[in-house]
């Protein structure tokens, strides 16, 4: 019987001119922006292996230098980019795509493709995600408002329950009628998109696990929508009405929520503006270690500490590169430095995240964006994670320059050289991201919120629609 | 005529939706107000405490160069010398600020892309300036809850949820019937209902709007003004759009399907669409290349430093110390700035393609703007907050322009092996920024939104002709 009536409402569906229309607008959506998204990708994977080359080939063929030299010469770390992305771009316009690595100094990534866009780039892009996560609950929502009080206002309802139909075998033949179709326009897509992402290997295999995963979880998203929309459908009696709430529901859910949230998050976290993050970190390091100033006063110290040490009165007596050493102990000391602002920032990044998990209860859109960014790695956690590593990869190309120095020059000789040897001794920059798992782990509030929002709106469904009574 | 309207305000005044309008419109104005004013406060505290802090130290290094050229302090490490040309002018550097605008509470734009403080260097190249703000990049992605999105986005909606059943409702209630019995005309009837909800809902947007922006200290000047004008032609375009639909004669649930869909394509395609192929027609070059570009100079200019010197010199006569004999205190930055001349000379044409790319992508975005009057209306509110694109590419012009005002006063005076003294203060160049020069376009795109309500009103007539007349919608 549900099959019965699910293929009298597909037929239905498909025989009628505002499906076949959405059906192909959002079909050809769907295509061109992904289409557009996989240009994009390959140019940006074309510049990402280049830069790589030249920064590696900048760093061994930099000639003879001090090494202290060199590592204020410094070399760049470049943000790959993963197959996924391109189903959702996530935050990637939003943050940098390269990070400088030098002595001294963390620096924050740079070239946010947002600063070189125009300001209607803030409308949206035509990306596969836009569509995915704006357009198809809406679409749901334009394909089903009606289902239920369609039959109410026609009288069909009263002529079907009277047949001895169960109004809940009723809602479940609809229920398949109207997320099939969406299966149907979705499906094709994705099927495409995984033989395109199969193909491409440049760096950062693809995974069909993760692909499958991502594919489930806007199967579970829309699943939501067409509950919500039945649900509404079923309690609303006007179909007009209906449309208005669903369309209310769709507002707040996919474009209001997000913002309020943000607006909540900043006021109780607020982040730090770019002038006084620097400040801070400035007064730290004023406080402390200078390797470049011996006359610092924990300079001084460290200096008299390491004296006594070895049993010498004068530092150009020690059995290594005095210079060196301390600027090595600098480095370290404002490493520290920006370790702690730097998890100071994270604080407050991962503060805002759990307000984001927590209004997740209040939209399904939420949950959705974030578990769709965090498997095609673009959302923030995977940029962290990134800059982190770059960051552990500066911390040990300085310590092996100011190392070399130590070792092998004496205190005062500015003049001491190395060459390419040394240069190729610093391994190359390898951004391994998370393990899937540990992606996972860290979004299961995520994926929790979604499924409870799946169970609520189907037992929601069952009680509204067991409570049906023709009047 | 009259009495049809009559009767029209009284029975929308007493439909509980003008109630739940008032309070859904001004509960949303005002949290987007809030929300705005929080971004303004923070901005202007942020430039506040970065402008203390640099008058603070400005004001120690006065103390310092009086003191020490009165003898009144022994002499620090020459590195340390406030004296010093090269020290002062990378340590006591003035700050650009650029200030909040009185209206940039109602559009956050792209203020939270970019910094509002550079502090310009005497060392440093200018694309080594720092420019980006912090932020948290998933609320760059989301937007803000801003009076520009209540505008652009929830405005047409809420006009959608008012008259989408204009006539409809009638014709399904049979009141239509009785209507067009009546010797009225038809289409002045219509009218009348849709200017009726129109004045309501202006009415309701202009308060809200007014108080909202009162009780957050905007006071109420041509810009306000400006800002209601852009907002009510907006809203009026959204009812002539529903005008339109209503006249083709389907039901309720069709027509609200038929002005959703005008909206989707309206306020969300249009717009990804132009920005999308003015991206794709104008890409800005690879950044991660220019960073290579600029190595690639650096290490050169760097390899023959003190040639480099000599040519700059050749260049510069007028530099050259008049006593050549004695070894300048700057000459390791004297090289230096040196090789920042050759290597900025040799990224210039790089860099300025990402100049010419950007104001290509401008120049086709201001061209196509007028498919879509949610485009218009981004435009104009962030122009009116000062918020634009336009208004932030100008601040970088005018910070680039200090930096080198900067540092054109300190370079002769380091070659001629100069000091700092205590009168060399006031004669220092100053910092400045001035919105005034950003080309706005508020009255094109009013004209353009004029253009799209007389569009929607012109169909308006036709559809008029072509269904009601036949009677095609009473039937």
């Amino acid at each position: 019987m549900i099959l019965k009536i699910a293929l009298k409402e597909l037929k239905e569906l498909f025989r009628e001119g505002r499906f076949r229309i959405a059906a192909v607008i959002v079909f050809a959506l769907l295509i061109t922006s992904f289409l557009v998204s996989k240009r994009y990708y390959d140019y940006v994977n074309e510049q990402h292996e280049a830069a790589r080359k030249n920064a590696r080939n900048e760093w061994t063929g930099q000639g003879e230098k001090n090494p202290h030299s060199a590592a204020h010469y410094g070399t760049y770390a470049f943000k790959p980019k993963y197959p996924l992305a391109l189903i959702d771009n996530g935050v990637d316009k939003y943050s940098g795509v390269s990070i400088f690595l030098e002595a001294h100094k963390r620096s924050d990534a740079q070239y946010m493709a947002a600063q070189d866009q125009t300001a209607l780039s803030r409308f949206g892009d035509l990306t596969p995600d836009f569509v995915l996560v704006f357009l198809i609950p809406l679409l749901i929502i334009l394909l089903g408002f009606n289902a239920m009080s369609r039959e109410r206002e026609s009288g069909t309802l009263r002529l079907l329950l009277s047949q001895g139909v169960k109004p809940i075998t009723l809602v479940a033949g609809k229920w398949l009628g109207l997320f099939l179709p969406i299966v149907l326009l979705v499906l094709p897509v994705f099927v495409l998109a995984a033989f395109l992402l199969a193909g491409v290997s440049n760096f950062g295999q693809f995974s069909m696990a993760a692909f499958t995963i991502l594919f489930v979880v806007y199967l579970l998203y829309y699943a939501v929508f067409t509950n919500l929309t039945l649900l509404v459908s079923a309690l609303v009696k006007k179909s007009s009405l209906a449309f208005v709430a669903l369309l209310s529901v769709w507002i707040i859910s996919c474009l209001a929520m997000p913002k309020v949230t943000s607006a909540i998050a900043e006021e109780l976290y607020p982040y730090p503006t770019q002038s006084e993050f620097e400040t801070q970190i400035a007064a730290d390091k004023k406080n402390g270690l200078d390797g470049h100033d011996p006359w610092n006063a924990a300079s001084k110290k460290l200096e008299a500490e390491t004296l006594a040490k070895y049993g010498v009165d004068n530092v150009s007596q020690l059995p290594f590169n005095w210079d060196g050493y301390l600027m090595q102990q600098g480095e370290e000391h404002d490493a520290e430095i920006y370790f702690k602002h730097y998890n100071l920032l994270k604080e407050t990044y991962e503060n805002q995240t759990r307000v984001y998990r927590t209004t997740a209860a209040l939209s399904p859109f939420l949950p959705t964006r974030f578990l769709s960014m965090a498997i095609c790695r673009t959302d923030y956690a995977a940029h962290w994670n990134f800059a982190d590593a770059a960051e552990r990869y500066r911390i040990m190309l300085v310590g092996k320059m100011n190392g070399d120095m130590v070792d092998n020059s004496k205190t005062g000789d500015w003049d001491y050289l190395a060459n390419e040897k040394l240069w190729e001794s610093v391994p190359d920059f390898e951004y391994q991201p998370p393990a899937y798992a540990a992606v996972f782990a860290a979004n299961q509030s995520n994926f929790a919120t979604l499924l409870v929002w799946l169970l609520v709106s189907f037992a929601a469904l069952y009680v509204a629609v067991s409570k049906i009574k023709v009047i | 005529m009259f009495t049809s309207s009559r009767y029209e305000w009284i029975s929308l005044l007493r439909d509980k939706w003008v109630v739940a309008l008032v309070i859904i419109f001004f509960s949303i104005t005002f949290f987007a107000v809030r929300n705005g004013h929080e971004k303004v406060q923070e901005r202007t505290q942020s430039i506040e405490e970065v402008k203390t802090a640099t008058a603070q130290a400005e004001k120690k290094y006065t103390n310092d160069i009086d003191s020490l050229s009165r003898g009144l302090k022994s002499a620090p490490e020459p590195w340390l010398d406030p004296r010093s040309l090269s020290v002062y002018g990378q340590r006591a550097g003035r700050v650009v600020a650029m200030d909040a605008e009185p209206l940039a509470l109602i559009a956050t734009g792209q203020s939270d892309l970019y910094t509002h403080t550079v502090k310009p260097k005497l060392y440093g190249e200018a694309n080594a300036l720092g420019f980006s703000e912090l932020s948290n990049p998933v609320q760059l992605m989301f937007g803000t809850f801003d009076l520009a999105f209540v505008c652009i986005y929830l405005l047409p909606l809420l006009v959608l949820a008012f008259s989408y059943n204009l006539l409809s409702a009638d014709k399904e209630s049979g009141v239509l019937r009785l209507t067009v019995s009546q010797p009225v005309s038809m289409y002045q009837w219509l009218f009348n209902k849709l200017l009726v909800r129109f004045v309501v809902l202006a009415l309701i947007i202009i308060l809200s709007i007014l108080i909202s922006l009162l009780m957050f200290g905007v006071p109420v000047e041509v810009g306000v003004m400006k800002l209601l004008v852009l907002v009510l032609i907006y809203t009026l375009f959204w009812f002539a759009v529903a005008f339109l639909i209503n006249l083709f004669g389907a039901s309720s649930g069709n027509n609200a399907i038929a002005l959703v869909s005008v909206w989707v394509v309206l306020v969300l395609l249009i717009p990804a669409f132009i920005s999308q192929s003015a991206n794709t027609l104008y890409p800005v070059p690879s950044r991660i290349n220019m960073i290579h570009q600029y190595r690639v100079a650096e290490a050169e200019s760097n390899k023959k430093a003190s040639e480099l010197l000599d040519g700059y010199l050749r260049d510069h006569p007028e530099l050259a110390s008049q006593d050549s004999t004695q070894k300048n205190q700057y000459s390791f930055w004297l090289k230096y700035f040196a090789s920042v001349e050759v290597i900025q000379a040799a990224v210039k044409p790089v860099v300025s393609e990402y100049d010419a790319a950007l104001e290509e992508q401008q120049h086709w975005v201001n061209q196509w703007r007028v498919l879509s009057p949610a485009v218009l209306m981004q435009n104009s509110l962030n122009e009116l907050a000062g918020t634009s694109t336009g208004h932030y590419q100008n601040f970088r012009k005018q910070v680039l322009v200090f930096s080198e005002a900067w540092r054109s006063y300190f370079t002769p005076r380091m070659f001629k092996n100069e000091r700092m003294q205590p009168e060399d203060i006031a004669n220092l160049p100053q910092p400045g920024y001035s919105a005034t020069q950003v080309t706005t376009h508020y009255t094109t795109d009013l004209i353009g939104l004029f253009v799209f309500v007389a569009v929607a009103l012109g169909g308006s007539v036709l559809a008029y002709r072509r269904f009601v007349h036949t009677g095609l919608v009473i039937a």
